[in-house]
């Protein structure tokens, strides 16, 4: 178990409302690929539909671990969850980090040292002291660093996008992308103090609370 | 996809009532092109050519209002995050 005895729950519930708000997304993404057909579009919709279903399931199984230490009988439901979960969001930021790189066409100077150092930290995740027959440590440093840096190349792109563009928002869905990297940071970081864990799970869920403002904004009839 | 869409803003810049050479220079078209095009929309039902009387001229329908608000929010959430359509 990680973080506080009293935050027990809480990181499931708020997993729970950014799993409707990565459904939302996933939805609107899909809306607009069957109108417009483009890829990218497409992309953005299977990433939040595997990112959603990562967090139910972490989320439903870190009930189940509740009841299950009610009971009596530790199975290590949470760390299951946090595996499911992890691979969810390894898959979804990278199909994302793709659709960026595609954007530009060509493997450029920015985008192969990204890709080699999502390589080398998945490499370096199966090489940590990590049982590779079981499920993963929860919120390992080298699994999170591992996201923290493919949120944080999204992130870049979505601000340079605000940077050029100044729409609100685009500055929403840059918000969002940083408000989960400093989320994961701090899961990297709450091996130092548990109120840290606690931080992360506020900034995750903030972030998912400004896709939902941007999902409002771009759906309010003007 | 585009040049629906292009063609239907002309229309509703045009306060709901364009004439064709409007649309032709709005939309940057060729006459066959525009007659084309205007035929697969009112096809599509939401454009509707009215009949003046030594003119026509083309409204959206509720279903083109409906579309064009639906594209835009299309292109408002891809542009959010950086994505062209």
């Amino acid at each position: 178990m990680v973080g506080p005895r009293w935050f027990v729950g809480f990181d499931s519930l708020m997993e729970l409302v950014a799993v409707i708000i990565a459904l939302a997304i996933a939805y609107q993404a899909l809306k607009g690929y069957r109108l417009t057909k483009r890829r990218t579009l497409w992309y953005v919709h299977f990433s939040f539909a595997v990112l959603s279903a990562g967090l139910l399931i972490d989320s439903l199984l870190g009930f189940l671990g509740i009841v299950a230490r009610t009971l009596r009988g530790t199975i290590g439901l949470t760390s299951i969850g946090y595996s499911i979960y992890f691979f969810a969001q390894l898959l979804a930021y990278s199909i994302l980090t793709y659709a960026y790189v595609s954007q530009t066409r060509t493997f450029n100077a920015t985008s192969s040292p990204v890709l080699l150092v999502s390589l080398f930290g998945f490499a370096t995740l199966q090489a940590a002291p990590i049982r590779l027959l079981g499920p993963l440590v929860e919120y390992h440093p080298v699994s999170e660093i591992v996201l923290l840096l493919l949120v944080f190349y999204i992130a870049t792109k979505t601000g340079t996008n605000y940077s050029s563009t100044k729409d609100q928002n685009a500055f929403l869905v840059f918000l969002a992308f940083l408000l989960l990297a400093l989320s994961h940071l701090f899961f990297i970081l709450q091996p130092i103090s548990p109120l840290l864990f606690v931080i992360g799970h506020l900034l995750q869920l903030s972030g998912f609370v400004s896709f939902l403002a941007m999902l409002f904004r771009v759906n309010r009839n003007q | 996809m585009r040049i629906y869409v292009d063609i239907m803003r002309v229309i509703q810049r045009e306060e709901n009532h364009a004439k064709p050479t409007r649309i032709l220079y709005g939309a940057n078209l060729s006459h066959d092109r525009l007659v084309k095009h205007v035929d697969e929309l009112k096809a599509l039902g939401v454009i509707e050519e009215v009949a003046e009387v030594d003119d026509r001229f083309y409204k959206l329908t509720q279903k083109g209002i409906e579309f064009l608000n639906q594209f835009r929010a299309v292109e408002r959430f891809a542009a959010a995050f950086g994505f062209a359509i």
